[in-house]
């Protein structure tokens, strides 16, 4: 289930994406919306269909509200489905390739969208952006592919972060760090104080190690040669990727040694029981928080380890997309305005759980303390990434959890690893 | 059989004549079955070997690039670990639970106070889902988990570590589980070869003076080898497939180094999505399988023509 990254998708699902919202509750949602794994029909005056993988009771009850919103307004009919993240993850490229696809579909941006328009099966959505002109400049180019047409409508995006507690930065009377100097010596501050510094979770989620090397290579490389790593245009065995393993190893004498054995979700619970006393991580993790802890949790950006490359940061973005094969383009078109206007997304963020910003700049995000420095963080950034299968591919994402992981395990092996790496990456752009 | 087969020889006008009189019905018992099988069984088969010589994403349509795959294949250092790990699953897991399966019928057959009770909880690992068994050997193995705190017991802290997580170990930590599983399922065909055994041979052995070890070795076994024939496609065929123990456990993990030839093709296939390589690590398990079973087969016969 959780298997291979799903694991964080399907968290993603129970916040990130909770907000889908108002889609109409029209008489046969709760039908479609426990069940429906096949591919649904529409025909071209009937309703919208859009397949979504926010199964998380809460994201569901969003999702059906806002489909429920835009039917009573009288634009168009919805219905939706709601389906498992792990079943829709698999069956996406089933439904896109069906003769008779559902239309809109929740999932993200980046290279995994840029992948189904390269192969024609998006449709093009560029009269939906001609009504978001005061969506910044990021998002927009985040949504277009490679032959300039917009492929993607955002829906919020969340952020990355050291996550840690605030009693316990008290406790121990340690502040929160800017430079990689300054991150190192508090590592060596809490170890002697007999605290892992810092978290991980690998066991069953290796992909979490992904932000690490994500964060360390946009840091010393800068993202655009990152997208390029990425994209299959740089090696991984190149001297520049292994200069991020050399910073990494000054770090790694600091990692829990625990985190190996067990999920994201027990690292969660270990930092907040004051076991470890940071954690990199999205901000998907505070689902798996009490919520009385939730007001005791700040974080700290990703130190700074050379001044001169701009600042970028992980904000992954989710969205919708639809079939090039709808049999029903303007009504698909209208509800995706409907999803992309600051209705929606207001109504979207109230009704998710977790920590998250909606895409449309004039929608308000919640005014929790955490929320306000996440979007002042991403506002400051010159460049965003997305995460490390979202830039490259979910294909990549295996390579990745082997070559990190055998580093943490091995990292005097680095030389044979990152050749290992660049031979695994090469199969999968090769097919 | 050899009698069957020299009559039909014999006489061949008087089979001609009998398959002549074949019943409507039966002939439908057996096309109906094939035909479902066909579509639902041979012909993906087929369709899989093909696969093995294209490159395919699952979303475009497949090119064929011949034995790309096979020459891969061979140069593929993940693949032969995961060989190698099926070799050692296929011995380790299937010797062991031979052994232990046998021993405690041995042990149990004798009709005592609560021997119903131990056969039960010897039993009740099979009626688990493997899944809900890796779920419970998962918290075993866990970092301060039932494990580590057994070790640090009898002050064994120094063997303590990240057992599903240390490559050292991983493989073996997952063969565990898999073996408690077994054991039950395999005392339970023992059990019921042991209950066959006529005791009057137990008992002509035993006034003849030999010891108990005697007897084991020359009444018990040779009158098992119906059993024998049955407990061992029984290991093979469930030594080939394990899968899910694996992959709830530790997906292959960590760095493939408890990969095994079925985990190894269901992540090259579903996560990176390389659906002609894995296809040919498909046709490669089916060869395999062919040959264990066949080998058997072979051997069989022989042994019951001699």
């Amino acid at each position: 289930m959780s298997d291979f990254d799903p694991g964080r998708r399907r968290f993603l699902g129970h916040l990130g994406l909770a907000g889908l919202g108002a889609l109409g509750a029209s008489s046969f949602l709760s039908a479609c919306a426990s069940s429906a794994s096949g591919p649904t029909t529409s025909n071209g005056s009937g309703a919208v269909t859009i397949q979504s993988n926010l199964s998380s009771p809460q994201a569901k009850a969003a999702m059906e509200k806002l489909i429920e919103t835009f039917n009573a307004q009288g634009k168009g009919t919805a219905s939706l489905n709601t389906i498992a993240s792990e079943t829709f993850r698999t069956q996406l490229p089933t439904y896109l390739t069906s003769a008779n696809p559902p239309d809109l579909y929740t999932w993200y941006a980046g290279s995994v969208a840029n992948d189904y328009a390269s192969k024609n099966l998006l449709l093009d959505v560029s009269e939906v952006w001609k009504s978001l002109d005061d969506y910044p400049q990021s998002l927009r180019t985040l949504s277009t592919d490679a032959s300039g047409k917009q492929i993607f409508v955002p829906m919020n995006n969340y952020w990355w972060g050291f996550f840690y507690r605030k009693s316990n930065f008290a406790k121990w009377g340690v502040q929160e760090p800017k430079t990689w100097t300054e991150f190192l010596a508090l590592c060596e501050t809490l170890k002697s104080k007999g605290v892992p510094p810092i978290g991980i979770g690998l066991g069953d989620t290796p992909w979490v190690a992904s932000a690490w090397f994500d964060y360390l290579n946009i840091r010393i490389n800068g993202a655009p040669f990152h997208r390029e790593l990425l994209a299959g245009k740089q090696r991984f065995d190149d001297p520049k990727v292994k200069a991020v393993f050399t910073r990494w190893r000054e770090a790694l004498p600091y990692f829990d040694p625990k985190g190996k054995a067990y999920p994201f979700q027990e690292a969660t619970t270990a930092l907040l029981a004051g076991k470890t006393g940071m954690f990199l991580i999205g901000t998907f993790f505070a689902d798996a928080a009490p919520k009385d802890a939730l007001g005791d949790l700040d974080f700290f950006r990703f130190p700074i380890i050379d001044p001169s490359v701009p600042l970028a940061e992980e904000a992954p973005t989710d969205g919708f997309f639809a079939s090039a094969k709808t049999a029903n383009p303007t009504g698909t078109k209208a509800l995706l305005s409907y999803l992309a206007g600051v209705e929606a997304q207001e109504a979207y963020v109230k009704a998710s759980s977790g920590i998250v910003l909606p895409a449309n700049p004039r929608a308000k995000a919640s005014d929790s303390p955490l929320v306000v420095k996440g979007k002042a963080m991403l506002d400051e950034a010159k460049e965003l990434t997305q995460f490390f299968n979202r830039d490259s591919s979910d294909a990549l994402q295996p390579t990745a959890d082997t070559a990190l992981t055998k580093f943490i395990d091995k990292p005097d092996q680095i030389d044979a690893i990152l050749r290992e790496w660049q031979a695994g990456a090469e199969k999968v752009f090769k097919g | 059989m050899t009698a069957t087969i020299s009559t039909t020889s014999v006489t061949p006008t008087r089979r001609r004549r009998r398959s002549a009189r074949l019943s409507p019905l039966l002939v439908a018992f057996v096309l109906v079955p094939f035909a479902v099988e066909s579509v639902w069984v041979f012909w993906p088969a087929i369709q899989g070997f093909w696969f093995s010589l294209t490159r395919w994403d699952g979303m475009t349509p497949p090119t064929f690039v011949g034995t790309d795959n096979y020459v891969e294949l061979a140069g593929d250092a993940t693949f032969r670990g995961a060989l190698v790990n099926t070799v050692i699953w296929l011995v380790l897991f299937g010797g062991l639970s031979v052994l232990g399966g046998f021993g405690m019928a041995l042990v149990l057959q004798k009709e005592r106070r609560f021997v119903g009770f131990y056969r039960a909880a010897l039993f009740t690992p099979v009626v688990f889902s493997l899944v809900v068994t890796a779920l419970v050997w998962r918290v075993f193995y866990q970092p301060d988990g039932i494990a580590d705190t057994l070790l640090r017991a009898v002050g064994l802290e120094s063997l303590i570590r990240p057992w599903l997580a240390d490559p050292q170990t991983a493989l073996y930590a997952v063969i565990l589980p898999a073996l408690w599983r077994q054991i039950g399922y395999v005392m339970v065909l023992f059990l019921a070869g042991l209950k066959a055994i006529d005791p009057a041979l137990h008992e002509a052995a035993r006034m003849d003076g030999a010891n108990a070890w005697q007897r084991l070795r020359h009444v018990t076994i040779p009158q098992l080898k119906g059993v024998n024939a049955v407990v061992l496609s029984v290991i093979v065929i469930d030594s080939l497939r394990s899968f899910d123990i694996v992959w709830s456990l530790t997906k292959g993990g960590p760095y493939h180094s408890s990969e095994l030839l079925s985990t190894y093709m269901y992540s090259t296939a579903f996560q990176s999505l390389r659906l002609g390589y894995a296809s040919a690590i498909a046709v490669v398990i089916f060869v395999l399988a062919l040959a264990v079973i066949l080998g058997y087969l072979v051997r069989a016969f022989r042994e019951e023509a001699s």
